[in-house]
């Protein structure tokens, strides 16, 4: 199962990040929230974003107390608050800013997909975030280039 | 220590005149009594704030409140509340706006920030989390909204942060000013962005890394997500999610209740041409959601070609096409989106600035104004060049812009010639797009609102187009079927009396009323009260919750009885009264308020001659020292 994004159905209302932080933190922080919508304001677009679950997390590879492991089956990379050391190497190796550090408990955090039933895919109004079966989300990517295509075609036709 | 959560706790006190910043704790039987964003700034107004106050001189406040619901999991919790004694009436005034700047300042660790003096200078401030500084801003006054916001993202070197901005309008103390929240939201009305104006006050740049603590998560957790649920099952959530508040144009046509050619007419023959459904074919980008709203009834809109080519806007709303649109008779829709980007970037109030231009223009066509008036410029109905020609020149205060910037009250009194009974307006500020004729409550409301003509205090939308399922939810059997029929008085004044009690509750917990609680009517006061007790820790109570309501908006009336109002300014303009409404389901209809009104201080427990909160009302309230400063037997 995968976070699966679609951009172009984001309104940047951060439904998201409300309850992702409020599901971990038990309060509203957006800034402890695990995903985050981001925004290019002229005109407003938006694009949520987080752990993208590497199947090679660089976090992982920068921990030097295997702090972070990646779950074979379910691909779930986590970190391990107990072992965490707070270094930070992860923050610096995620080349995507998806792990982040907290500096009231001294450890690095980041998106756990919700023990499965991710918190930003069950409140998102408009579907931008959906948690999917990997094979059906490759099948959706797929279908949207080619629709526009089609549709791409016909606007030309109609005219 | 300040015991109850949801709130921040804190404020900020801010005296521009010194530079001098004070964090202060919020009081607890302050919050009990006002609860937030609306009752807060009233309150604070009525106390610091006297009779010989000028509205843009140092003593006026500018508050910018939020309260216990703003950046919770509430949807729809994106409301702040901006407070003033208003520079268009003289009296209280408020203007409410979504987006994202209230939850960020809560997020910061404020609910609030007071605003008093002036700056010697041009200064902005930049709140994030505890670093409180005011900024030297001369290089930002003149700039339009986006461009001096740009400067301060490049200055601060990051680009989350939340702005509350003024643009040239605001600097030039337009009385109809207003203030741009991030992303493109207006706190428009009462001319509040004059106020910051009049303080140097160019921006506000917000940016907040704490939280917001809940007092029972679990049962919070479940309420709000119910109303999420509710929300998204509601019979209007697809047509208001799909064309926001500009769906309402071509129903409020077919009623005859969409104000055209100054009021002239309640319906415009070419509403087709500016309806939701041509602005989402033609021009629709992408939805744009407030802060945790699950409507997203904002849009981003862009002209691709044509004479209006690259204008790209947020949030076209019903009022904007109203007011721009059929009020100045203009069916050109590109037009609309560049005057709507204009006032935006000015910081002008769309309502009051459209219908200050159409007013000049019937003035035009009665001619009592001539070229020799206006520098030459000709005032014809639809003329979409002129239009946006006299948004620069309002904004600058230039020629006979500087006349326009002054509002229709005033501008009617320096004119002269009959020319006031064509301001269509109550207490000084413009009517938005109803008008009474088509539907009673809404007349109603117009004048029995605290800070001028306004739809948004009483807001009864219940008889706009006929909401019977909910009119029965919310009121039971017994006042059906009058109190769903726009055109019947029966029962109107107690709607619009809950509506206003209503309001100023959902105005004060930074929940929105354009969302879940009047127009998706799910949250009402059971919600609501259950929502304010699970998030804070009071003991809120639906009984308390409607105390609260009325005690803010008696004391908002008060306001205006120390400045002299009583029932004599409760009064629409005369053409409602006299001409009947020429079109739609209205037509031949005419409205006289005053009738209404009995009935309305009766159930207000004012007195009914003079309009005015009686010493046991407000005793009852816990409001005897207003009674004893108004001198109130």
């Amino acid at each position: 199962m995968q976070l699966y994004i679609d951009s172009t159905k984001c309104t940047g209302c951060r439904i998201c990040e409300v309850f992702c932080s409020f599901k971990h933190e038990s309060a509203i922080q957006p800034a402890k929230s695990r995903i985050t919508v981001l925004t290019d304001t002229e005109p407003s677009r938006f694009i949520p974003f987080t752990c993208v679950q590497c199947a090679r997390p660089a976090c992982a590879e920068a921990c030097p107390v295997d702090a972070i492991t990646r779950d074979a089956e379910s691909g779930l990379v986590s970190v391990n608050a107990n072992e965490c050391i707070g270094c930070r190497m992860c923050v610096q190796a995620c080349p995507f800013g998806a792990m982040a550090y907290d500096r009231d408990r001294g450890v690095a955090y980041k998106c756990d997909l919700c023990d499965g039933d991710p918190e930003c895919a069950r409140m998102c109004p408009t579907g931008a975030i959906q948690f999917l079966r990997e094979e059906i989300t490759i099948a959706r990517r797929r279908k949207e280039g080619p629709t526009r295509l089609k549709r791409a075609a016909h606007l030309i036709e109609g005219e | 220590m300040f015991p109850y959560k949801g709130y921040a706790g804190r404020y900020l006190r801010v005296n521009l005149t010194t530079g001098e910043i004070q964090v202060c704790e919020l009081d607890a039987t302050f919050a009990e009594t006002w609860l937030g964003g609306n009752g807060f700034g009233t309150k604070i107004l009525w106390d610091e704030v006297g009779r010989d106050v000028d509205p843009l001189s140092p003593d006026n406040r500018l508050i910018i409140a939020t309260g216990p619901i703003c950046g919770t999991l509430m949807p729809n919790s994106s409301r702040s509340e901006v407070i003033a004694k208003s520079p268009l009436t003289g009296i209280y005034g408020d203007a409410n706006v979504g987006g994202m700047f209230g939850p960020e300042l809560k997020f910061a660790g404020y609910d609030m920030i007071i605003f008093e003096g002036r700056a010697p200078e041009p200064v902005y401030l930049v709140v994030e989390d505890d670093r409180v500084q005011l900024r030297e801003a001369r290089h930002l006054w003149g700039k339009t909204v986006s461009e001096a916001q740009a400067l301060v993202q490049q200055e601060l070197g990051d680009d989350n942060f939340k702005f509350a901005t003024i643009g040239p309008a605001g600097e030039n103390l337009v009385r109809y000013a207003s203030i741009q929240m991030t992303p493109n939201r207006s706190a428009a009305r009462s001319g509040v962005g004059a106020v910051m104006g009049s303080k140097r006050l160019k921006c506000i740049a917000v940016r907040g890394f704490g939280k917001v603590p809940i007092a029972s998560p679990r049962e919070f957790y479940e309420i709000a997500v119910q109303a999420h649920k509710k929300l998204l099952q509601n019979e209007f959530y697809k047509p208001v999610s799909r064309y926001g508040t500009a769906g309402l144009v071509t129903l409020m046509n077919r009623m005859g209740r969409f104000p055209t050619k100054n009021f002239q007419m309640g319906s415009f023959p070419f509403a087709d041409d500016i309806s939701a459904e041509t602005l989402h074919d033609r021009y629709f980008v992408n939805d744009v959601g407030c802060f945790n709203c699950p409507i997203h009834c904002d849009k981003v809109y862009r002209v691709r070609d044509g004479e209006f080519a690259g204008a790209a806007t947020n949030s076209l709303e019903y009022e904007t096409l109203g007011s721009l649109g059929a009020g100045v008779w203009n069916n050109n829709l590109a037009s609309i989106i560049r005057a709507n980007v204009m006032c935006d970037e000015l910081g002008l109030d769309t309502i009051s600035a459209g219908r200050t231009i159409a007013f000049a223009m019937e003035l035009w066509e009665k001619g009592i104004l001539t070229g020799s008036d206006t520098g030459g410029i000709a005032l014809e109905w639809g003329d979409y060049n002129t239009i946006l020609d006299l948004l620069q020149h309002v904004a600058h205060r230039q020629g006979f812009g500087n006349l326009l910037a002054e509002g229709t009250r005033r501008a009617a009194a320096l004119i002269g010639k009959g020319a006031e009974q064509y301001a269509m307006e109550v207490k000084g500020q413009e009517i938005a797009a109803q008008d009474g004729r088509a539907q009673r409550s809404m007349g109603l409301a117009h004048v029995t609102s605290t800070r001028g003509a306004d739809h948004l205090k009483g807001f009864p939308v219940l008889d706009e187009t006929g909401y019977p399922s909910e009119g029965v939810r919310r009121y039971g059997t017994q006042y059906m079927p009058e109190i769903v029929d726009p055109l019947a008085t029966r029962y109107k004044p107690m709607l619009v009396i809950d509506g206003e009690n209503f309001g100023a509750v959902i105005d004060s917990s930074g929940n929105c009323k354009s969302g879940g609680t009047f127009v998706l009517a799910e949250i009402y006061w059971q919600e609501m009260a259950d929502a304010i007790r699970t998030a804070t820790g009071m003991d809120m109570t639906v009984e308390r919750l409607k105390t609260i309501g009325e005690r803010i908006y008696n004391l908002q009336r008060c306001y205006g009885v120390l400045h002299g109002i009583s029932r004599k300014d409760d009064r629409l303009p005369r053409r409602f009264k006299e001409e009947p409404n020429p079109s739609g389901h209205a037509k031949g209809q005419t409205f006289d308020v005053d009738p209404l009104l009995d009935e309305y201080y009766q159930l207000r427990g004012w007195d009914v001659k003079t309009g005015i909160p009686t010493r046991a009302k407000l005793r009852e309230l816990g409001l005897e020292d207003v009674a004893d400063r108004l001198g109130i037997m």
